[in-house]
């Protein structure tokens, strides 16, 4: 087979997946327009796309996003660096990990989002309880990862180190943690994800915020199209989030 | 880190109590200790952070309330019908998906990208579509658990044992056959998983979605709790809601360590 | 750390003759560690010396102790009874004057070629000019040269052996210990590697300890070859190597090689059916265990 035979063949799926989905969307359009869906629960699909550009002229989509991304980062740069200073320190002290390692596998899998009220309480109707959130969802992958990276250095680039006499710190520096960099950015990719999963969704529950917020508002005043076009673009954003992030992760990892 | 091969030195070796205990015990102690200092000094205003004793008396106040168990039967409820068909549709669109490599081309991406976004924000729409009571609620749960579980079992379709397939068709076993006998067998663990994760997210979904809007489960108590700025009972709530949440995912990943031993 | 100048050793008289005094003396070397099976004694009063600029071939079985040998006398474990002495200076723990070559992949993965080989000089507080230019010297030395930029996961595995040798080199050990660092290469690419080995060794007059179970690669390289028993290891028997020097791979297929290599098999074939015998026992054992 040629080679652009194959390619055909292997985009032919996606060719098709991608039109199915516009076909079910022109289905609904359809059902809605005859009757059989009701057009004050689901709107048209038409619509919706012609909201997209009313919703990002008038509802100040550039800003909002700017502001989640802010927030976003600033959750990022906290996990990051208390999840790998933990993460250090649980690995630098056995004992230490041995204790609470259970107890940070626990928590990663605890929901933590249900604390936004007690945020709230603490932190007001601000950005601060949002980032706070982010950072507190994002905190325990990038721990576990971090220590998982350290401890599996492998063992003869450690005896190299010893056989050269280098001292713990050195050892650390030179030697555990290049090794175990790979798997930190694993982790912190991961917690940059939970972190935005979670900043959205307090933006929408505490009607705060950029995007999250928007959208919480625009169901308040029962706007449907500019609700789901609000929708659909975080989804948007959230993809592309995800899709950098996973570049990323493979450029910094270029030979495996 | 050099060996030895000599026994450990006798003051480190404590048979009674492991050093590690001594540790955990030392740390819970310790935070305890700051809490109440901080409840005692009022740093942060009054009631952000009550005195430990107070946030004991709430949990016990709480525990004995015959209308937190009604509310938590609620949420138990709405979280369990959200699993089953959030978990039904997942595995056999998982299976289809992990079955068929041209599907799984054309569609599988779709769910791997929605994976992670939050799903609370398609709130409004499931209200729209099933109300302020419950079904909302159910519904949250459905997407949020629909996800992990569908992209698990499809990975995990692809992790079978190929030969066990062509087993399966040189018996001439329908698809149902093939299903129950072959597949979901062979899947322990990735459903295991996906069901864990799975779980994980309906918890929040659906306990979220009460919490915005709702007048009964537990995410109604809490944010209620916050509303009349009761916060030894917002504590309370969030401990019993984190120890069972911890609890039933250690069940369920107990549960599925037990199936892989036993079928080794 | 010497400025950068010749890197060939001041002169040593011939290797052969072992009245010149020892630098590296091992004493009574024993041993021991705790499994759940029992003590395993991994060697027992092992005792070598190794003269300045000689080659010293370590070959056994495995299971005879090879590997503990190895991180006994490069300090890297501790707790046995007996004495390593480096130039009459009792050792306990890592030393600078013994290098040690790894059997693993041992190169910096996230360092280029030039990176790894100038560690132990950057450890040592080398400027970066210095270090790059005495590093950029081992690099040649192991044939290397043009590929200082490269990250070793670009490299074949033998390329990377040769990157960890240059990078030990570059710490110019007194001694030079390596443990089977050939063992996962192809037969010609260890050949050809061997020839290397003795171009370096000859230039720098280098005393190095091979660790090795291949008796090939032993009688290519070594002045003397020490055949260890299976467990508990011990010193069966020291051969001396008596080929001409300067050597190449070609020796291989001369009729004094054959000798030396029928001789030492000969003494290994008794150690090695022992070591097998062993492990069928100790299979069979443990699957009664479980049954």
């Amino acid at each position: 087979m040629t080679a652009g035979a194959l390619a055909r063949r292997r985009s032919f799926p996606v060719l098709l997946g991608l039109v199915m989905v516009v076909a079910a969307i022109a289905l609904v359009e359809v059902l809605i327009r005859v009757g059989l869906i009701n057009r004050f629960i689901v709107p048209l699909p038409s619509q919706i796309g012609a909201s997209f550009e009313r919703v990002i002229v008038e509802e100040g989509i550039p800003e909002r996003f700017w502001l989640t991304l802010r927030e976003a980062f600033w959750a990022t740069l906290l996990l990051s660096v208390f999840g790998v200073g933990i993460g250090v320190l649980l690995h630098r002290f056995r004992i230490l990990r041995l204790a609470t390692e259970t107890w940070v596998a626990a928590f990663a899998s605890a929901p933590t989002v249900l604390m936004y009220p007690l945020f709230l309480v603490i932190f007001g109707r601000s950005a601060n309880t949002i980032i706070m959130m982010g950072f507190v969802a994002g905190l325990a992958p990038v721990i576990l990862k971090t220590v998982e990276g350290l401890a599996s250095t492998r063992r003869v680039l450690i005896d190299v180190g010893r056989s050269f006499k280098l001292t713990p710190s050195q050892l650390y520096w030179k030697i555990y943690f290049p090794a175990a960099l790979p798997s930190i950015f694993v982790g912190i990719k991961l917690g940059m994800i939970f972190a935005l999963i979670n900043i959205v969704g307090v933006e929408f529950l505490i009607n705060f915020g950029g995007l999250g917020q928007l959208i919480n508002e625009l169901a308040e005043r029962y706007d449907l199209p500019g609700t789901y076009a609000a929708i659909c673009f975080v989804i948007l954003v959230s993809v592309l989030f995800f899709i950098i992030t996973e570049r990323l992760e493979r450029w910094l990892r270029p030979v495996n | 880190m050099a060996e030895t091969g000599q026994l450990t030195h006798p003051a480190l070796a404590m048979p009674a109590v492991s050093r590690v205990t001594v540790l955990r015990v030392a740390i819970l102690a310790t935070i305890l200790v700051v809490w109440e200092a901080v409840a005692a000094s009022g740093l942060l205003f009054r009631d952000v952070v009550p005195s430990l004793w107070v946030i004991g008396r709430a949990v016990a106040n709480l525990l004995v309330e015959n209308d937190f168990y009604w509310h938590l039967g609620v949420t138990a409820g709405e979280i369990g019908i959200g699993l089953v068909i959030g978990g039904t549709a997942g595995l056999v669109v998982g299976i289809v998906l992990g079955g068929s490599r041209f599907l799984s081309r054309a569609f599988e991406h779709y769910l791997y990208y929605l994976g992670p976004t939050p799903k609370i924000i398609f709130f409004p729409v499931m209200i729209m579509w099933f109300g302020v009571g419950p079904g909302s609620k159910v519904a949250m749960g459905t997407i949020s658990c629909f996800f992990p579980i569908a992209l698990s079992v499809a990975a995990g379709m692809r992790q079978i044992d190929d030969v066990l397939i062509r087993v399966g068709r040189s018996f001439r076993a329908n698809t149902w056959q093939m299903v129950t006998k072959i597949y979901l067998p062979a899947m322990r663990a990735p459903i295991v998983n996906g069901v864990r994760l799975g779980l994980g997210v309906a918890i929040i979904g659906t306990l979220l979605a009460e919490t915005k809007l709702s007048n009964r489960g537990v995410g109604f108590l809490i944010i209620n709790s916050y509303s009349t700025f009761n916060m030894p009972r917002m504590y309370s709530l969030l401990i019993v809601v984190f120890v069972l949440s911890i609890g039933v995912n250690t069940l369920v990943s107990r549960l599925g360590n037990l199936d892989a031993v036993k079928t080794r | 750390m010497s400025s950068v100048t010749p890197f060939k050793r001041g002169d040593q008289s011939s290797v052969r003759s072992s009245t010149a005094e020892p630098i590296l003396v091992v004493e009574n070397i024993t041993k021991r560690f705790e499994t759940p099976d029992g003590v395993l004694t991994a060697v027992e009063g092992v005792s070598l010396t190794v003269a300045p600029g000689e080659f010293l071939g370590v070959i056994g079985p495995s299971g005879c102790g090879k590997s503990t040998l190895f991180n006994v006398i490069g300090g890297l474990t501790g707790g046995y009874d007996g004495r390593v002495s480096v130039a009459g200076e009792t050792i306990s723990g890592p030393h600078q004057s013994i290098g040690m070559v790894f059997q693993e992949e041992s190169t910096f993965p996230w360092r280029t070629v030039i990176d790894n080989v100038a560690f132990p000089l950057e450890i040592a507080g080398m400027s970066k000019a210095a270090r790059y230019e005495k590093a950029r010297h081992f690099v040649n030395l192991v044939g290397l040269d043009g590929f200082e930029r490269r990250y070793p996961a670009e490299l074949s595995g033998g390329m990377r052996q040769r990157v960890s040798m240059a990078r030990t080199l570059a710490s110019e050990p007194k001694i030079l210990l390596m443990d089977e660092p050939f063992a996962a290469l192809d037969e010609q690419t260890r050949l050809l590697l061997g020839d290397k080995v003795l171009q370096i060794q000859q230039q720098l007059q280098q005393t190095t300890l091979l660790i090795t179970h291949n008796i090939t690669e032993a009688v290519q390289l070594s002045d003397r070859v020490l055949v260890m028993t299976y467990r508990p290891g011990k010193v069966k028997r020291i051969v001396d190597i008596d080929l001409p020097r300067p050597r190449t791979s070609e020796i291989v297929s001369s009729e004094a090689f054959g000798h030396y290599v029928a001789q030492i098999w000969s003494d290994l074939r008794e150690e090695a059916s022992r070591g097998m015998h062993d492990d069928e026992a100790r299979t069979r054992h443990a699957g009664e265990k479980h049954a």
